[in-house]
């Protein structure tokens, strides 16, 4: 009698392919992701450096409330994500709507024109606006050229702040724009038709059929540009130098001077870094709930 | 096929960084030091020289300098004393003078203690010498020469009825007035300034004041402080010195004639030189004194480096040695130092070579040299304490809104002692 081969069910042989093409890149992902990310937040819950650490509770949170710095740049990283994020959206969606005409001639220069700015490094176009707006930079030459008084953008708080959401939103509303392009692409032609019969005008067809069609699309795009905008960091150190003062400092950027140009305090930059953490989670669960698409 | 080709060269690559990564075990050859220096025209040419040198009478000594940006060798001392790695490090690197208390006393495990080293601390200037000296202990050699000049041009000055004489030794009062006329016949502004709060803190350092004292924290209550914050306002405020933000538009300011001087470590003298068309416009005295304030005086410091050792150097008799015989002792080291490198040395006796008495026709037959090395042995010893980037950021606040909200320098101040303060504590 041959001894009977236990043998695996198709099913179970799939898994098991499935699982062993997993592993190598879960494994990586544990190792120098979320192993990081425990430490990390093992880290935000002690006082002192290295192993002469000590339990510290939530000492370096409550520190968070009195910590007059971390307001100014809580409130600047909010102003950015109220002012920026829904002005750069309806531009995307704008724009995507229009570089979607069928009939639009040069539509592929159009598009690559406007994606473009995404793909230059995020310091050099800092450097480049940093340029743009100096005292003797374009843009002043051309108000004074206009009639109008040159602006000193780095040294008044709220001009900088001006110049930094003007930046992101020539960086970002390409890449925006290219998901909702996407998204228009695979809504079918055909509803268009069907709504022209039955006598919807433009605008009508834009906000009760693209809109509700496009949800998905829009959801992801902010739910990433408010993750992107919470964690700013390059315009910030490179743009204004968080100046003046302190008035366009990112808490991203903050949590970089915490750790490596202040006196260096790593638990605290660690106990701010969940902080972030946990607002992007908070938020995006609010956009999830109020984009859910079931009723 | 070819995708073949490809995704191959590709796997290769990969491969081949990963090898490419694993650090190549360090020679174990007893002559051989580590150095991590960032300037190829200035402090890594300054430590070939110093090989070159040392050779002569070592011939089996060898260095092995490693180019690293200074936050790249901030970063990697953070890291190898977070991790508790020491074996990272080099023998010997070179530390920016600010962020020296601040780093041993975060990071005292990195620096190896230089105090009985043999090396003669006396014949370096206090003022530099301060910077690297952490409770009574040598942690490095003072290397370049930070000591503040105020670089005039003497054709602006002139043009208004001046001169040069005129702006050495006074008092800040004084400056104002000559300012004033210099703004009303020429309308140019005797000063700039890249902002934030190094001039104000050179100020309080000229007048031997300083951020603080005891240990303590002073900055509210600090009247000298507040007096200094006032005289930049007013500078600002009168139109006697304009502020740039960026860089490159403070540089362009000196080259092209925006300002008639600049108040700066004495390193800002390449950037001036820059403006050959200039040559024989310029002229170098020590900055304002600040008025009625007891032992203030015209010099301070800004900027510089030291060389330190760190706990991973194994061989630190000859590391103690090498830094004795060269930055430590030879003046014609700094003399070459000077002529190719433009590093005006710390090291008092190197001023009394040949080379530092000669005159420069860039600053109108003026003997620069000697006289920087003068300004820098009359620097009041400057105690920044390890929260001074703390401090610099909370001043540059200060300044900030004083100057462009007219904020009151009094409770701004309060605002900084307050912020300073929280930062300790944690």
């Amino acid at each position: 009698m041959q001894p009977k081969r236990k043998k695996m069910s198709l099913q179970k042989r799939h898994n098991l392919i499935g699982w062993a093409f997993l592993i190598p890149a879960s494994l990586l992902i544990f190792i120098f992701c979320f192993y990081p990310m425990v430490q990390a937040i093992l880290l935000s819950f002690k006082k002192g450096m290295g192993a002469a650490g000590v339990w510290n509770g939530i000492g370096n949170y409550t520190r968070i409330l009195k910590d007059k710095t971390f307001r100014q740049c809580l409130f600047n990283t909010v102003f950015y994500f109220i002012i920026q994020v829904p002005i750069m959206l309806l531009l995307a969606l704008i724009l995507a709507q229009l570089l979607n005409n069928k009939d639009l001639k040069f539509k592929g220069l159009f598009r690559t024109m406007i994606f473009l700015p995404c793909a230059t490094s995020l310091v050099s176009y800092s450097m480049i606006f940093k340029s743009l707006f100096a005292g003797d930079g374009f843009v002043n030459a051309i108000l004074t050229h206009i009639g109008m008084q040159p602006v000193d953008w780095f040294q008044n708080a709220w001009a900088a702040r001006f110049v930094i959401i003007i930046a992101l939103i020539w960086r970002w509303t390409g890449y925006n724009m290219v998901f909702y392009l996407s998204g228009l692409q695979n809504i079918d032609s055909s509803i268009y038709e069907a709504a022209r019969i039955d006598g919807a005008n433009g605008i009508q067809q834009f906000f009760k059929m693209t809109i509700p069609l496009l949800k998905p699309t829009i959801l992801l795009t902010a739910i990433m540009s408010t993750s992107g905008t919470l964690q700013l960091f390059d315009e910030s150190v490179n743009l204004t130098a968080g100046g003046p003062g302190k008035s366009t400092m990112t808490l991203a950027h903050y949590i970089f001077n915490i750790s490596f140009v202040e006196t260096p305090k790593f638990n605290y930059a660690a106990a701010l870094s969940v902080f972030i953490l946990v607002c992007v989670a908070i938020l995006s669960a609010i956009q999830m709930k109020v984009g859910d698409s079931r009723d | 096929m070819r995708r073949k080709l490809v995704s191959a060269i590709l796997a290769a690559t990969v491969v081949g960084s990963m090898i490419a990564a694993v650090p190549v075990a360090a020679e174990s050859n007893d002559e051989t030091l580590t150095v991590w220096c960032w300037d190829p025209n200035f402090n890594i040419y300054a430590m070939k020289q110093a090989e070159a040198a040392y050779q002569k009478d070592h011939p089996d000594f060898k260095l092995d300098i490693q180019e690293n940006v200074y936050s790249d060798i901030e970063t990697k001392l953070i890291t190898a004393a977070t991790s508790g790695d020491y074996s990272t490090l080099p023998d010997i690197f070179l530390m920016q003078d600010y962020s020296y208390h601040k780093d041993v006393t975060s990071f005292p495990d990195v620096f190896t203690d230089l105090t009985d080293s043999g090396i003669d601390f006396s014949s370096f200037s206090a003022g530099k010498l301060a910077d690297s000296t952490v409770d009574g202990k040598n942690y490095g050699v003072p290397f370049d020469n930070g000591a503040t000049i105020m670089a005039i041009r003497s054709d602006i000055v002139e043009e208004a009825g001046l001169t040069t004489d005129d702006f050495k030794d006074i008092t800040w009062s004084q400056f104002m007035e000559l300012a004033k006329t210099v703004k009303e016949k020429t309308g140019t502004p005797m000063l700039t300034t890249s902002g934030g709060s190094e001039l104000v803190l050179e100020m309080l350092q000229s007048a031997g004041a300083s951020p603080i004292v005891d240990g303590e924290v002073k900055i509210a209550d600090n009247e000298v402080l507040a007096q200094a914050v006032e005289v930049y306002a007013t500078l600002v405020k009168e139109g006697y010195m304009t502020e740039y933000t960026d860089w490159d538009q403070y540089i362009a300011s000196m080259n092209n004639g925006d300002a008639a001087g600049v108040i700066n470590g004495c390193w800002i003298m390449s950037s001036i030189q820059a403006a050959e068309d200039q040559s024989g416009n310029w002229t170098i005295v020590n900055m304002p004194a600040l008025d009625d304030v007891e032992g203030a005086t015209n010099y301070a410091n800004c900027g510089g480096a030291s060389w330190a050792v760190s706990s991973n150097c194994e061989n630190t008799d000859l590391a103690f040695d090498f830094l004795k015989s060269t930055f430590a002792a030879d003046v014609d080291l700094y003399d070459d130092l000077l002529v190719n490198a433009g590093a005006i040395a710390s090291y008092l006796p190197a001023a009394e070579s040949s080379v530092y008495q000669e005159a420069s026709d860039f600053y109108g037959g003026q003997k620069v040299y000697a006289d920087i090395v003068d300004f820098a042995s009359q620097v009041p010893a400057f105690d920044c304490g390890a929260y001074y980037s703390d401090i610099r950021s909370a001043l540059t606040d200060v300044v900030t809104n004083v100057v462009q909200n007219d904020a009151d320098i009094t409770s701004e101040l309060q605002n900084a002692q307050d912020t300073v303060e929280f930062n300790i504590e944690g």
